[in-house]
């Protein structure tokens, strides 16, 4: 009795009011150190805790004033100079200045701060190098200075990049761009082997110091995260909410039955299991709780383009052109997802074509087979293909798509599940012959997908090579006029989705959460899944 | 029993020592990176955490860890929550697998002695035969089958209890009750056979031959003979309730250690795998030695040989 009672009054939190707001994610918090966070749960909450230099705009999630008030780009679409507002304010009522920002970059800058992200900085004058010289040697590292980061005042910031970057202004609203408080990290500098690193403590209440619309009061490990408005904040009047309970629940059936028993207000993600028919009770107007919404993420189907069969880019035309995508997302995956031919999900960036893509032809399928030198799929090894084991929906997938291929190419597939650590590790490898894969855009441009395919990228587990698709990419990097720039990339996908084929295209994927819109405002689910947590409020 | 005592823990830190070892080389055999993920930061930066969680260290420095251990008191850092260190976790999620493990077990002591003490009392009529259909029954269905009926009729439909969650007690009624069935069971059983091993024993006879009132004898002269296969099974059973709730934790949402263990296994968590796998140890090894210490306290013939 006495143990339990002693472990329970050290494990207990806090019970929520009942003008809390109880928010569930799809998973547990990695970090809430900005610079190196790259899970969506963790970003959201960053949103909420901190603000860039810009932010989004609430329905257009086009970037709006942030911490700069205003801002210039050069001619030559280069330099970017940020003009900071006199009244941003920190949580504990210090300035926010430039300093704070070129302080947060010139962190993420160093490799052993471990950002997922940092390429993203590498659109900056120097950033590369610099970057580069610090992993060869933390003692004899090219000078910050030479980095296009500049804070001539407390309240300027100028940026240079290599290049014009359409999209940078969006970055500027990006998590891994937001600023922290130099002066408040200052406690937990650590310096070691000319490494200088900060004691994780400082992300924990009270030593986080942020500048966005809530303050970060408690944080319990595995159990909850409470925010409440910052006081500090200028726009405090658009912060509605006085306590925000962010919680997780590791099983997503629990979760929803959390939330039918009222304990949870806000349920960020559909269960997976639940989906098909929450969706349905949706579509028939039996719930009015359930906001599903296609969203920036394609699912498609890595090839292994260095080894093997799939070598042959017939080969790899053939096995597109004989998958039935509608059939696979009215009978397989059973959501609101639009089956797509392309890789950049259609529509979502304005002023981007997208191309055709191949189309579904069994009978040129099989004449690709027969002309690649396997006819009828005779000759053809059992093709190796991965799951992820914790998506259920992806073996489903493997399922059809195989049943699809012995049926109409005589081409057998192998399915092996496996968990997510090992499956990404035999993706960057090589050590399989088709993946199951799913990629969410992070900035609203091409690039953001287009980029997977260029040689050399950490991320391109196709291991596709082609000099004459990194040329279109680089030469798009380069060029200033929007709409010229837009109609390389239209070229480049197409070079993917119309003839190379690294990837075949299933279906553009669809989000949504659940909460009763009667009660709970301020949240307006969108194709990019950002919810902002400022506007969110009870009715 | 001091020397008993010494050699039991002796002996413990040569288990540990095994244990972390074989935890130490299965961890290395399993493939997968734990530095790999769907987005790929550039390969300076994966060499840079690796360095940083020595994980380019030749074999043999691991077994400074256990050292470096006791001699700081740092169990060092997580790779999957990187503000918190492999202590932090611990203490965060300990707590709560305790709290939740020490109620189960109250539970089940306290109804699977009540239960079993009945069975024996009217053996062969109605009480023994619910009693053992439904200690069959108990042991037989899984926590997380139990854990979801319950879930679904008292805090679905019928909103009794909350479904999940930790904070108050209310929220720990159902995950403690799930988690304490098939130990109550069990106890149920062990409690009926050594209640009635007592009943036909000749102090029994006696004291009834006294005059002694049937309530005053089961309390007085059977329940603290037959207590001594329970407390046997209570060490192991405690540890039981400590170590393998992860599926009740998942069920209903409690931020206890099971579920961060299974977690930490799957995402390659090399020092968190190693951290709570010494904890579970040092409990299992604990409550084996406190059974012991607590059947010879109990019985003094029980024969303790260090």
């Amino acid at each position: 009795m006495g143990v339990f009672a002693l472990c329970f009054w050290l494990s207990a939190g806090s019970v929520p009011s009942r003008h809390a707001i109880v928010f569930c994610q799809s998973g547990q918090i990695h970090t809430l150190d900005p610079g190196k966070m790259t899970y969506l749960q963790d970003i959201r909450v960053a949103q909420g805790l901190w603000e860039g230099l810009l932010q989004y705009a609430p329905r257009t999630l086009t970037p709006i004033a942030g911490v700069a008030q205003r801002w210039t780009i050069s001619a030559n679409q280069r330099t970017y100079t940020f003009y900071l507002r006199s009244d941003a304010r920190w949580s504990n009522g210090q300035k926010v200045t430039s300093h704070d920002f070129v302080f947060e970059w010139r962190r993420v800058l160093q490799p052993h701060t471990g950002s997922g992200y940092v390429f993203l900085y590498f659109h900056i004058a120097g950033a590369k190098a610099y970057f580069d010289s610090l992993a060869k040697s933390p003692q004899h590292h090219l000078p910050f200075s030479s980095v296009g980061i500049r804070a001539p005042n407390a309240r300027t910031l100028t940026v240079t990049l290599n290049h014009p970057c359409s999209y940078f202004l969006d970055l500027m609203a990006f998590a891994p761009f937001f600023p922290l408080d130099a002066r408040a990290m200052r406690p937990f500098k650590e310096v070691s082997h000319h490494v200088v690193s900060y004691n994780p403590i400082w992300t924990r209440p009270p030593n986080l110091v942020t500048n966005g619309p809530f303050k970060l009061v408690d944080w319990r490990f595995h159990q909850f995260l409470e925010l409440r408005p910052n006081p500090f904040y200028d726009q405090r009047s658009q912060v509605r909410c006085a306590l925000l309970k962010i919680v997780n629940y590791e099983d997503p059936t629990a979760a929803f039955l959390a939330y039918r028993s009222g304990v949870i207000n806000v349920l960020g993600f559909i269960p997976s299991s639940l989906g098909p028919a929450l969706a349905r009770q949706e579509r028939r107007g039996l719930r009015h709780d359930v906001h599903i919404t296609p969203v920036f993420g394609t699912a498609f189907l890595d090839l292994n383009c260095q080894k093997g069969v799939l070598k042959n880019r017939l080969v790899r035309q053939a096995l597109d052109m004989a998958i039935r995508r509608r059939q696979l997302v009215q009978h397989v995956v059973r959501m609101p997802e639009v089956p797509v031919r392309v890789l950049v999900p259609p529509d979502t960036i304005t002023g981007y074509q997208s191309p055709r893509g191949l189309p579904q032809n069994v009978k040129l399928a099989r004449q690709l087979l027969k002309k690649a030198g396997y006819p009828d799929g005779r000759g053809i090894p059992p093709l190796r293909y991965l799951v992820v084991s914790s998506s259920p929906l992806s073996a489903r997938v493997a399922e059809a798509v195989g049943a699809m291929w012995k049926r109409e190419l005589g081409v057998r597939i192998h399915i092996r599940s496996e968990e997510g650590k090992i499956f990404h590790q035999d993706c960057v490898h090589g050590r399989f012959d088709v993946a199951g894969e799913g990629w969410y855009g992070d900035y609203p441009d091409p690039s953001t997908w287009l980029d997977l395919f260029l040689s050399g990228n950490p991320n391109n587990v196709t291991h596709y090579s082609s000099q004459r698709y990194d040329a279109l990419i680089h030469r798009a990097s380069r060029e200033v006029d929007p709409a010229a720039r837009m109609a390389l990339l239209h070229r480049a996908e197409a070079h993917l989705v119309d003839a190379a084929i690294p990837a075949i295209p299933l279906f553009q994927m669809s989000d949504g959460m659940i909460y009763n819109a009667k009660k709970i405002g301020g949240i307006r689910p969108n194709f990019r899944m950002m919810t902002l947590l400022k506007y969110i409020h009870r009715r | 029993m001091a020397r008993f005592i010494i050699s039991r823990l002796l002996q413990s830190v040569l288990v540990l020592w095994i244990v972390y070892t074989c935890t130490f080389w299965l961890l290395m055999a399993t493939p997968g990176d734990p530095f790999v993920g769907q987005k790929q930061p550039p390969p300076a930066v994966i060499a840079a955490l690796k360095a940083r969680y020595g994980l380019n260290d030749p074999w043999h420095a691991y077994w400074r860890y256990p050292v470096e251990v006791l001699l700081h008191g740092d169990l060092g850092p997580t790779i999957s929550y990187s503000n918190w260190s492999v202590a932090d976790v611990i203490k965060n999620t300990l707590p709560v697998s305790m709290a939740l493990g020490a109620l189960a077990l109250l539970i089940a002591m306290w109804m699977g002695v009540l239960a079993g003490v009945l069975g024996a009392v009217f053996k062969g009529r109605w009480p023994d035969t619910l009693l053992t259909t439904g200690s069959l029954l108990a042991i037989s269905i899984p926590n997380f089958i139990v854990g979801s009926v319950l879930l679904i009729f008292l805090a679905v439909d019928m909103t009794v209890l909350p479904s999940g969650g930790w904070g108050t007690f209310e929220q720990l009624i159902l995950p403690a009750c799930t988690l304490a069935i098939a130990y109550l069971a069990v106890i149920a059983r062990l409690a009926r056979e050594s209640t009635l091993d007592a009943l036909h024993a000749d102090y029994v006879r006696t004291a009834r031959a006294k005059g002694n009132a049937g309530w005053r004898i089961i309390s007085g002269h059977v329940l603290p003979n037959a207590s001594l296969p329970l407390l046997a099974f209570l060490g192991p059973a405690a540890a039981g309730v400590l170590t393998g709730s992860f599926v009740v934790e998942k069920l209903f949402a409690v931020p206890g250690m099971g579920d961060v263990f299974v977690n930490a296994c799957l995402d390659k968590d090399i020092p968190l795998v190693l951290g709570i796998t010494m904890v579970y140890t040092v409990i299992l090894i604990a409550m084996n030695i406190l059974a012991d210490i607590a059947c010879a306290v109990a019985d003094p013939r029980v024969a303790i040989n260090g």
